[in-house]
């Protein structure tokens, strides 16, 4: 008997009873759903990780303020600004340092024409533009003239640009932020989500001496919010951090049983965090998906077992013509791999739904990829195959005289 | 009786059934039915199977039809040993040289008439398209080659029979085991299929094996063989066979009057 023609019988067995092969399949379209969103889940979560480094840059910490902790009442991260542009030039001074960018942001209404928009607004140094892996689709970025000399002039995130100027080019117009004008001299080529402000490509940056003259008002005339660190090398950040701590606490003249005022964050740690929620989440997808797998195999198995009970008559008459045990184990077997996979495929575009319904938010990028398919596929036939076999050998084992005898 | 154990000339026979004894058991008891079967069987010849129920005329159908094995005895069929072979081996033999014509038609549901017809060839490996083609070719021959699309039970009893009979029909096997075929079927109607038969019975020498328990059926046969409690009662020609079945009928009934 050829393949095509056991695919037809076991298509048409399906369409037979289409509202209990529907059932049947439900457990195993949801297991086949949850393994494929499991991998899909983990791709994902990699995806997003690696596409923040690549936007911040790697081996990247981030020195804040912190409120004191001998203080009686606690104040909100940042509050307390008691990291300086000094503090930013000790670090950037440590042999372990690559470099130190110091960090003003706000938030500020930036006009062009009759096109305006709300965005973040970064005070910083030509340093922030190296270490964080930034790069200049057009014009320039800050120099050190611009931070000495407060210069006017910004450079635009990409989406910026685009919100302001369509398609034409802002390098040389003026802007305003905050109704104070300012040059546009660059524009930036990256794009994507960062730890530290949102989408890079919203993000408006301006000498950090310019910032603090017309933008952001500061406690003192040299204090920061925050300061961007990359480390030499991956193997010396965790060197570094600690380096940054008996700076830091060396500078502010911290005491040895006082707490720190400021904190360091490591990306690093964050990315590993991540990973652990990617892996956490993977294991409790890949469980459900498990379970569903077999509950759902079980549902085929008793289907398939009440299918060859119905069918005895079918089976003698098949038999008596000339069907070989084989044939009819074949034809069993191939009708619950068949089952299988097709709820596998209906499996994996229900996943396909729910990676791009999750994937049009924008929040998260998940993609079902060909090696997720290719898993479904084989997962759904070894199901098929597993728990179809011991019907199926029923069915094969059965004695024609017998069948012909069956009402 | 002595007569019936005759074994005919063996030399090409057809079937060829010598000492078949079959038992069933159930909770090691062991429950007799056939007792020492001897049935030759030329090829072409239409040989009718008649006994009441208990005579062992089912078994011996199953055992004919390779459905079932002998306990005891031999039988070949078209020169294969049929005790020697594997299920496997038995559902080809089956299906190579014997075209089985069932009282309730047996035909698959949810199946096209040309489908069902088509379907001992797929069984014998024959490609989807050629085994469509010669299914309708042998639609066409029994008449029925407008409705080869229908499903089975769009089909009055008698066109489902004839859709059997071209199943049975359809790989060319030596033999036809028929099994009470007008039994579902009105008298009118079961004349036809018996004019079928016999027509493939005298104009292509199909060899035929009809079990009935039905004189008037058992008529359109050239051999009669009347079973009894296990064992054979008449084997010869059909005429004559069925004169004596009245005759044992009406002294039957006599006795029971004279009681």
């Amino acid at each position: 008997m050829k393949l095509i023609h056991v695919l037809s019988e076991a298509l048409r067995a399906m369409l037979a009873n289409p509202l209990r092969t529907m059932l049947t399949m439900l457990g195993i379209i949801i297991g086949i759903a949850s393994v494929v969103l499991m991998l899909a889940v983990g791709d994902g979560i990699k995806l997003f990780i690696d596409k923040q480094l690549s936007v911040l840059g790697s081996n990247l910490v981030i020195v804040q303020a912190d409120s004191r902790k001998a203080v009686g009442a606690r104040l909100r991260t940042g509050t307390v600004q008691t990291i300086t542009l000094d503090d930013a030039e000790a670090i950037n001074r440590l042999p372990s340092v690559k470099g130190a960018a110091p960090m003003l942001t706000t938030y500020s209404q930036i006009s062009y024409g009759n096109d305006n928009t709300n965005t973040q607004v970064q005070g910083t140094t030509p340093i922030s533009f190296a270490i964080r892996n930034l790069r200049l689709a057009k014009g320039i970025g800050l120099s050190e003239v611009d931070i000495a000399s407060a210069s006017r002039v910004a450079v635009l995130g990409k989406k910026v640009a685009e919100q302001l100027f369509y398609k034409n080019d802002p390098i040389g117009q003026t802007i305003r932020i905050d109704n104070q004008s300012f040059q546009v001299i660059g524009v930036l080529d990256n794009e994507g989500q960062s730890f530290d402000s949102g989408d890079i490509g919203e993000v408006v940056m301006v000498p950090i001496s310019t910032a603090r003259v017309t933008l952001i008002r500061t406690a003192t005339p040299r204090t920061v919010q925050y300061v961007v660190v990359q480390s030499k090398t991956t193997e010396g950040l965790n060197d570094m951090v600690a380096d940054i701590y008996d700076l830091m606490r060396d500078r502010h003249r911290i005491r040895a049983e006082e707490p720190d005022d400021f904190r360091v964050v490591n990306f690093g740690e964050f990315a590993k965090t991540g990973e652990a929620i990617a892996t956490g989440l993977s294991i409790a997808l890949g469980f459900v998906g498990a379970v569903s797998l077999v509950v759902g195999g079980i549902g085929i198995m008793n289907i398939m077992l009440v299918s060859v009970t119905e069918r005895t008559r079918e089976i003698g008459i098949r038999m008596a013509i000339g069907a070989r045990p084989s044939d009819v184990l074949w034809q069993f077997l191939i009708e619950a791999v068949a089952i299988c996979l097709v709820s596998g495929i209906i499996g994996v575009a229900l996943s396909a739904g729910v990676a791009s319904a999750v994937s049009s938010t924008g929040k998260f990028e998940m993609a079902i990829g060909a090696k997720a398919v290719g898993i479904a596929v084989v997962f759904s036939c070894i199901v098929g195959i597993f728990f179809g076999f011991y019907p199926a050998r029923r069915a094969s084992k059965l004695q024609p005289v017998e069948c012909l005898r069956y009402e | 009786m002595m007569d019936s154990m005759i074994v005919h000339s063996a030399a090409g026979a057809l079937v060829e059934i010598t000492d078949v004894r079959k038992s069933y058991f159930s909770n090691r008891v062991e429950t007799p039915v056939l007792h020492g079967i001897n049935v030759t069987m030329q090829r072409g010849d239409f040989v009718a199977v008649m006994g009441q129920s208990g005579s062992g005329k089912s078994t011996l159908m199953n055992i004919l039809g390779c459905l079932d094995t002998p306990t005891s005895g031999a039988y070949r069929l078209a020169g294969v040993d049929v005790g020697a072979q594997s299920r496997a081996e038995l559902a080809t033999l089956r299906n190579r040289t014997i075209g089985f014509v069932f009282q309730s038609f047996n035909l698959l549901k949810r199946m096209s008439v040309l489908d069902n017809v088509a379907l001992p060839l797929i069984y014998a490996g024959v490609s989807r398209s050629a085994s469509r083609s010669r299914a309708q070719t042998q639609l066409d021959k029994v008449g029925l080659g407008e409705l080869a699309s229908r499903q089975p039970n769009q089909l009055s009893g008698g066109q489902q029979q004839r859709v059997a009979i071209a199943r049975a029909l359809v790989v060319d096997p030596p033999l036809i085991l028929a099994d009470e075929p007008t039994g579902n079927l009105d008298t009118r109607t079961s004349n036809d299929i018996m004019a079928l038969l016999n027509e493939l019975n005298r104009e292509r020498g199909q060899s035929i094996i009809l079990v009935t328990h039905e004189p008037d059926i058992a008529a359109h046969a050239k051999r009669l063989v009347r079973l009894k409690d296990g064992l054979v009662l008449y084997d010869g020609p059909a005429a004559e066979g069925l004169r004596q079945l009245r005759t044992d009928d009406n002294t039957a009934s006599a006795s029971e009057v004279s009681q």
